[in-house]
């Protein structure tokens, strides 16, 4: 359901503001969103400043010198640091993305950093993407087939290229996260990672289970809460098109006897 | 099981954009479509069963208020419509592209007022 306002417990307060220590003239101010299982207390946002003479480019150098120079506490996830995993997908400048490969050059003013948008959160900057990967293994992710043999299952170019903007995928949930249409009905609507996933198997020439994959999807809430909002393609990192590959399945399933 | 964490920010932190933009005005315009038909409805079989109170309704549309009430129902309509061509589109598969979504959403937002003075104009027999 449409829910505009926060719940009680998730209102978010001031919190402590960390003052800069190394005398630096070239300051930014950063506001993180913290929330700490342990205290009980609602989230509050956490305002550090920052000496930006000695902080390479990315959002995530950022989180990294104040998780090593300023406040230890702080929690996120990471790991590559290139733009691969999808571990630091995390609300920056009010838009998802990945805090490695986005420039903090980019953002004018303070720096917001909020986690993922609508998620439970577990501490600071992660959330809990656990429905989000459910739903994943819903649309079975793997390739179908009746064959039984020893020899490579061969795909023509033209196949191939199919998967081209679909295999790129890194479920980094970027794009689910900021789909209202997933916020008031995640529970239910499958989100667009987990629509543009499914139809990666479905045009797979490979598989031989698409009218199966077509017919679990083919669903009111399932599918057909894309509203064509397009927060998905504005938000993807990798520069994928959700919006486009939800559309793709609509047209299959209107074109096809299901 | 229960979970007692908090909800992370949404709608209050998240940028709006041209597409979601377009997106939420073509809900909103809908509804206020939807209930301006059954008004209409009200007025004509107003008009037929009570003729000679006609004019009630007719010093409404004269008021300021009635003819806001006329501009806006009109831009309204206006921008249901062509951002109803940009979904027909999508529903082809075409438009698609996140440069393309921008323009067209751009259109559909310039394109409605445009419409709506054209209207505006046209009925006033300025044009």
């Amino acid at each position: 359901m449409v829910q505009i306002n926060l719940p009680e417990n998730s209102k978010i307060q001031k919190g402590k503001y960390y003052k800069d220590k190394t005398g630096s003239k070239n300051i930014r101010k950063v506001n993180v969103y913290r929330w700490d299982p342990s205290t009980g207390e609602k989230p509050r946002i956490d305002t550090y400043e920052i000496d930006m003479d000695n902080c390479p480019s990315k959002v995530l150098d950022i989180l990294n010198k104040i998780k090593n120079e300023i406040d230890p506490s702080l929690a996120y996830r990471r790991s590559c640091a290139h733009g691969v995993c999808g571990s630091c997908a995390m609300n920056m400048d009010g838009k998802n993305g990945l805090a490695c490969t986005k420039s903090h050059d980019e953002i004018k003013g303070d720096i917001n950093i909020y986690p993922l948008p609508h998620l439970k959160v577990l501490k600071d900057l992660i959330g809990d993407l656990s429905t989000l990967y459910k739903q994943y293994e819903s649309v079975q992710p793997w390739l179908k087939t009746s064959k039984k043999t020893d020899k490579e299952n061969i795909q023509s170019k033209e196949d191939r290229s199919k998967l081209d903007g679909l295999y790129e995928c890194i479920m980094c949930a970027c794009c689910s996260t900021s789909c209202p249409s997933y916020w008031w009905n995640g529970d239910k609507y499958l989100g667009p990672a987990v629509l543009l996933q499914a139809y990666r198997w479905i045009i797979d020439s490979r598989d031989e289970d698409r009218k199966e994959r077509l017919k679990k999807v083919a669903d009111e809430l399932k599918l057909y809460r894309c509203h064509t909002i397009m927060n998905c393609t504005n938000s993807c990192p990798k520069g994928l098109n959700p919006a486009k590959a939800i559309a793709e399945i609509k047209k299959m399933l209107a074109t096809s006897n299901i | 099981m229960k979970n007692d964490n908090p909800l992370s920010p949404h709608i209050q932190i998240y940028n709006w954009h041209i597409s979601s933009l377009v997106s939420i005005s073509h809900r909103i315009s809908g509804v206020i479509n939807y209930l301006f038909f059954i008004f209409l409805s009200i007025w004509v079989i107003f008009s037929f069963l009570f003729g000679q109170y006609y004019d009630l309704f007719n010093n409404f549309y004269n008021s300021f208020f009635g003819k806001f009430f006329v501009i806006a129902i009109t831009w309204s309509f206006t921008f249901q419509i062509l951002s109803e061509i940009r979904h027909l589109f999508w529903d082809f598969g075409y438009g698609f592209d996140l440069k393309i979504s921008n323009i067209t959403g751009l259109c559909v937002i310039f394109g409605s007022f445009i419409f709506t003075c054209l209207v505006y104009f046209i009925g006033r027999g300025i044009i």
